[in-house]
């Protein structure tokens, strides 16, 4: 199956999707209402794409979007799928896919932490890997790398020489 | 801001035996990196874990948003120390394809010759750190005798012994230099050479057969399920390959057969990394003997510092020794990347899976489990 063919099932089986082939074998697919990712997930999985490679956000900050981006795999058909869910930046609120992928956990646990998107069903969105903080979460694009270290460790530029 | 103090905590006391929880690791001779779980124990036998990451977090992806496309190959080979090159080659993949670039034939097979040097490198490195979690410290130091003669080959090709910056958007950046390859396959017959004492150190000697069987078992279902890659998925008798299945490189052009072990526990996973390291040294024959001859190596870039991707977002996978990297790349058309993001290829053994497999096992085979699924602290903080 080419990745056109997987295009044209998934955009016809699922109402909310809208697959596009893109290179030699990836699917750019866009869900259409997020609040249905994780049925969608399940749906894009029985067709074939059994492993989850990476799960991320992207900071759209001039189009108040977070996009959530879930890059698939299929070991049966080998294409890739990246899927895309744009949500609210104002009110970030998503699914849970733990229940498609136990490893997601994981990565929304980190996504929660560096992006502060809420996923909704995890269980523990405790902070993995920044200890104590208390600015707004680090990987968001309006975060000022240079006034928060200066703030914290009293840090200064080099001067030029 | 406030310290954080830790202490060993006591949770439960009766008049037979105390429940403690323990740090295993960041110090702790059975951890290879900054990295460790906090288990709770009652005696000998972990009853629960706890993941705590982030000594080694270095803010990578945040990094690489504030520098140019190149400037950043000299971050990248440092997500990973033992195995570099496979963050810089899918990097440059990423742009090339947003790009549209096709990269000269003999770039592409010094890719496959730095990714196959290093999954060497690398393999040694975990052979021996396997070795050494049994208390064989011998077969991990002289496996180390052989990483280096392969570093000190790197050294000669790309000028750095660990961060090579050698693959570049575009192609590599040094053609191979007089005699080096003929010195590499003198190299290639010592290692191989050595695996006879490997076998009879470790892959053959009873004592670790015992001590690795039914450690961590795994069926490829749930290996699929869990996200497993690379030798550990392969040791559950699951055939998936990058190299194979999404080819990249000199790949397409190059002859060869991925091996699968049956079994699914430690000892699988040890002769499964024993067999891709005798594949990787014949991979490495095979691509000095189909080496091409031109002198073009890269193409033009023009301004470095100049050098833009057109928008668009991709997601570029390479086979490492651990399993599949990946890179997804974000470019808004800018000077620098919108968005990088780095799959690292243990994450999922390491934050998910120990939550299942940790809880009923001894403390003294934590860290066999943690070097059996090969479990690198720098995959999960970047």
């Amino acid at each position: 199956m080419t990745n056109r063919d997987m295009a044209a099932k998934i955009a016809g089986g699922w109402s909310d999707a809208e697959a596009v082939p893109r290179f030699h074998n990836q699917i750019e697919v866009t869900c259409g209402n997020p609040d249905t990712i994780a049925g969608m997930l399940h749906y894009i999985q029985s067709l074939g794409f059994e492993h989850m490679s990476n799960l991320t956000c992207v900071d759209w900050l001039e189009e108040n979007r977070f996009d959530v981006t879930y890059n698939l795999w299929s070991y049966k058909y080998k294409i890739q799928a990246t899927v895309k869910a744009g949500i609210d930046r104002g009110e970030p609120k998503i699914p849970t896919v733990m229940d498609v992928w136990p490893q997601a956990q994981a990565y929304e646990q980190e996504i929660h932490e560096m992006f502060g998107v809420d996923f909704i069903g995890n269980p523990d969105l405790s902070s993995l890997f920044l200890h104590n903080w208390k600015d707004i979460p680090p990987l968001r694009k309006d975060f000022d790398t240079e006034a928060y270290s200066k703030e914290a460790y009293g840090a200064q530029r080099n001067k030029e020489v | 801001m406030e310290p954080v103090f830790y202490e060993l905590t006591k949770l439960a006391q009766n008049d037979q035996y105390t429940t403690y929880e323990m740090f295993f690791g960041p110090n702790h001779p059975g951890m290879h990196g900054n990295f460790g779980y906090v288990v709770e124990a009652v005696g000998a036998t972990v009853v629960k874990v706890r993941v705590n990451a982030g000594l080694l977090h270095r803010g990578f992806e945040k990094l690489m948003e504030t520098k140019g496309w190149f400037q950043n190959l000299s971050l990248i080979p440092r997500i990973c120390v033992v195995d570099p090159d496979p963050n810089e080659v899918a990097y440059c993949m990423a742009a090339e394809r947003l790009c549209g670039m096709e990269i000269p034939e003999k770039a592409k097979y010094l890719r496959s010759l730095t990714l196959e040097m290093s999954r060497l490198t690398s393999l040694l490195m975990g052979m021996g750190a396997l070795g050494a979690m049994m208390g064989l410290y011998s077969s991990m130091y002289r496996m180390m005798t052989d990483r280096d003669y392969v570093l000190d080959l790197f050294e000669w090709l790309t000028g750095a012994r660990i961060y090579h910056i050698y693959n570049v958007p575009g192609g590599v950046r040094r053609d191979i230099p007089d005699g080096f390859l003929a010195k590499l396959t003198e190299v290639l017959d010592t290692l191989e050479y050595n695996l006879k004492e490997w076998d009879n150190l470790v892959f053959e000697n009873p004592v670790v057969h015992k001590r690795l069987t039914g450690i961590g078992y795994i069926t490829a279902e749930e290996a699929v399920h869990y996200g497993l890659v690379g030798p550990n998925l392969r040791a559950t008798g699951f055939l998936a390959d990058v190299r194979k299945d999404d080819p990249y490189a000199a790949y397409p052009y190059l002859d060869f057969e991925t091996p699968v072990t049956h079994g699914g526990d430690a000892l699988a996973r040890a002769v499964q990394v024993r067999k891709e390291y005798e594949m990787s040294i014949k991979l490495v024959r095979q691509i000095i003997k189909k080496m091409p001859k031109s002198k073009e190596i890269r193409l033009k870039a023009g301004n470095t510092l100049k050098f833009v991707v057109p928008p668009g977002d991709t997601y570029a996978r390479v086979e490492s020794s651990k399993g599949e990297y990946g890179y997804y790349v974000v470019s808004d058309g800018g000077l620098k990347p919108y968005r990088v993001s780095v799959r690292g290829p243990s994450l999922p053994a390491g934050l998910t899976l120990c939550h299942k497999h940790l809880p009923g096992m001894d403390i003294s085979d934590v860290a066999i489990w943690m070097a059996s699924y090969a479990v690198c602290p720098p995959d999960i903080d970047r």
